[in-house]
């Protein structure tokens, strides 16, 4: 397997690609045993942060999954917002998203946070992918712990992605 | 400690003779801004009077409605006062409790109360560059950011908290004033979780408008609905039948259930009690799983109709899997009730006095906590509730342990009453026939009604104001949050140190959506 630059030229060699696919696996296998969560209330209605604390409760678990809530962004790898994005909430958002460590994810959360609730307008951006860049979305008004469960464990493959496509060859382009 | 109110007959304010028949439920007054403070004084005066909302609509001239409480009387009773110029008599002065609310009609309306109090600002943000659509006028000068003095020993200092705080908690801002580890003083704003659901609702039928209205406070949505459609119902001369209101009821009741677990188990979080936590999650989702299975909905969304109830209660489902839920919850409160070093963590911690629940207008078990027994269920029953005749739960030390009490003692009650609509049968066998249509219904202009409910965390308010069309052209609503967050900065103050606001947070159980609609 190799990649091509828009030029022609190849990217990874064949060597770098299987150490990329190292790295994806183990990155999975890393992650999963130590995601960090960090939530964001973007003008929820408060039924989305219930289901979310419902994640920990015994029923659901999280933490048998390798995935943990974490309150500081500088640890979070995965940022899980909710609300529709309040135009007033939009720069504490921004500031949020910018103190987490790349590579991090977006997941919205919720039907205000899919666009389903409120409209565009002078109080709200109306969803969370017109501030954010949104990786995965998790529908459900509010969504149930197991939708979360879901959606989370989708977004968990997706960070491996975003770990292979990086380039870690000193002086390569991307 | 339980109460019964009795019924008593005492005298009325002089405001009330020609306000309504008697026995109404409410009554509505015309004032004149003249006659404004001295009938407000009268009405403070009065036993069981408290102000449990103040509100302004239309536009030229403005009117403001207070809306008095008169728990002891059965009644409400909304005064209506046009204000001509920009400035009103200050209510403030002599209920306290209207502070917040004169803040947020400046903000909405552009008038003030009279004298250079600062007014706060309550919803409209800061930042230059957002502007909000508002109720009515813009104010002559924007509201204050206002700061108490703060100074102790000259060292004291102000930590700011939030928006984003804890995980997997609602975004708010706390300004800590502290000297260090004691808590000197509390700040909250919320304007970035405003919503504008009243803005909203203007322009849309009843039915439309309950969409948002149930998700103001999603943890409120059965209280904070039931509230509005009362009042939209009010509005438009519409009676459910019994059997609606009786679901209506059980939803309610299914509300305060799984509220209740849910604070329970936040304060074993805030007391880092992992144990009792697991334990009250348990419970907390059963009571969810319970309310899906009976309702449709884990959170009791799309219940509600004008007019009645969209979804019947699956009654089976209810009897099978009430008292496995509760028996959970039972178990985790007895283990927590025999876990002194639980007790003491929340023994003085966050006290509220019965003077400062009166005064702020606590509503609630946060009030009842306090020794003051108001619960709309039993002081201005509706629907089923003059027949169940529920019991008050009332405690008198005002601390947290005080309100978890309260919490279980009515969480007893709540499923109490549900044996008993299920054992009377009222629940019916079916939902009815909701007024759900989606069409506004024409009559004339100005017609408004209030609505109330007692939603977990105390008493909901709604007004609904219809235009000819039968459109909605001033809606306000009034979550319990919007009173006992005052409560809040006060139960804080009384000499606490920062680990126990995540404690105090726990037992008041509110929501900044709640307050921040």
């Amino acid at each position: 397997m190799s990649t091509t630059t828009a030029g022609g030229g190849p990217v990874t060699t064949e060597a770098e690609a299987a150490a990329a696919e190292q790295l994806r696996s183990a990155v999975a296998r890393q992650f999963g045993r130590s995601l960090h969560i960090r939530t964001l209330d973007t003008g929820s209605c408060a039924a989305c942060e219930q289901e979310i604390r419902m994640l920990a409760a015994p029923h659901y678990d999280l933490h048998r999954l390798g995935l943990f809530f974490t309150p500081a962004p500088r640890h979070a790898d995965l940022l899980l917002v909710t609300g529709p994005m309040l135009r007033a909430f939009a720069a504490a958002a921004r500031k949020t998203y910018e103190a987490m460590p790349g590579p991090k994810l977006v997941v919205a959360t919720g039907a205000c946070a899919l666009g389903g609730v409120y409209q565009p307008d002078a109080f709200s951006y109306g969803s969370a992918d017109q501030v954010l860049p949104v990786d995965v979305w998790i529908p459900g008004c509010p969504p149930s712990p197991l939708a979360l469960l879901h959606g989370l464990l989708v977004a968990v493959g997706r960070l491996a992605d975003k770990v292979s496509g990086l380039s870690f060859v000193a002086g390569a382009s991307s | 400690m339980t109460a019964v109110r009795p019924h008593t007959s005492r005298r009325l304010p002089s405001v009330m003779a020609g306000a309504g028949r008697a026995g109404d439920p409410v009554a509505v007054t015309q004032l004149a801004e003249t006659d404004l403070e001295a009938v407000t004084a009268e009405l403070a005066r009065h036993p069981g009077g408290r102000l449990a909302d103040l509100f302004a609509a239309d536009t030229d001239p403005v009117i403001l409605r207070a809306v008095w409480a008169l728990d002891l009387d059965q009644r409400y009773l909304i005064i209506e006062t046009p204000v001509s110029g920009s400035r009103y008599p200050a209510l403030s002065e002599i209920a306290p409790a209207a502070f917040a609310e004169e803040c947020e009609i400046y903000e909405q309306f552009g008038i003030r109360p009279a004298g250079d109090k600062p007014l706060n600002r309550v919803a409209t943000p800061p930042q230059a560059d957002i502007e909000l659509p508002r109720l009515g006028r813009a104010p002559a000068e924007p509201p204050a950011d206002v700061h108490a003095p703060h100074v102790v020993g000259g060292h004291a200092f102000e930590f700011p908290f939030g928006p984003v705080r804890q995980v997997a908690v609602e975004s708010l801002y706390y300004g800590l004033v502290t000297s260090g580890e004691e808590l000197v003083d509390l700040y909250l704003f919320t304007w970035h979780k405003h919503r504008g659901v009243e803005w909203r609702a203007q322009g849309q039928t009843p039915q439309q408008a309950l969409f948002h209205i149930e998700r103001a406070e999603g943890l409120s949505a059965i209280g904070n609905g039931w509230a509005f459609a009362a009042a939209a119902e009010a509005a438009l001369h519409i009676e459910p039948g019994a059997a609606a209101m009786s679901g209506r009821a059980a939803a309610l009741e299914l509300e305060r259930l799984y509220n209740h677990a849910a604070a329970i188990a936040a304060l074993c979080q805030a007391c880092g009690l992992a144990v009792g936590r697991a334990a009250a999650e348990i419970a907390l989702e059963r009571f969810l799983r319970l309310n899906a299975v009976v309702f449709g909905h884990r959170y009791l969304f799309n219940v509600l109709a004008i007019g009645g109830i969209r979804t019947a209660p699956d009654l089976a489902a209810l009897r099978a899997g009430l008292p496995a839920a509760y028996g959970e919850l039972r178990r985790a409160a007895d283990a927590l009730l025999a876990t002194n070093s639980f007790l003491d963590r929340l023994e003085a911690t966050g006290i509220v006095t019965t003077e400062e629940a009166g005064r702020l207008g606590l509503v609630g078990l946060v009030a009842r906590a306090a020794g003051v027994a108001a619960d709309t269920r039993a002081d201005h029953p509706s629907g089923p509730y003059s027949g169940l005749r529920p019991a008050v739960a009332t405690q008198a030390a005002g601390d947290a342990l005080a309100r978890l009490r309260v919490m279980l003692a009515e969480a007893a009650e709540s499923v109490r009453l549900l044996e008993t609509l299920i054992g009377t049968g009222a629940l019916g066998h079916g939902a009815g026939q909701p007024e759900e249509s989606g069409t506004p219904r024409p009559g004339p202009a100005g017609r408004s009604g209030l609505g109330w409910a007692e939603s977990p965390r105390g008493e909901s308010l709604a007004w609904v104001q219809l235009d000819q069309s039968g459109r909605i052209s001033r809606a306000r609503l009034r979550p319990a949050a919007v009173r006992n967050w005052r409560g809040f900065d006060d139960a804080c103050r009384s000499q606490n140190v920062f680990t126990d606001v995540p404690i105090i947070e726990a037992s008041f159980w509110l929501t900044v959506a709640g307050t921040a609609r």
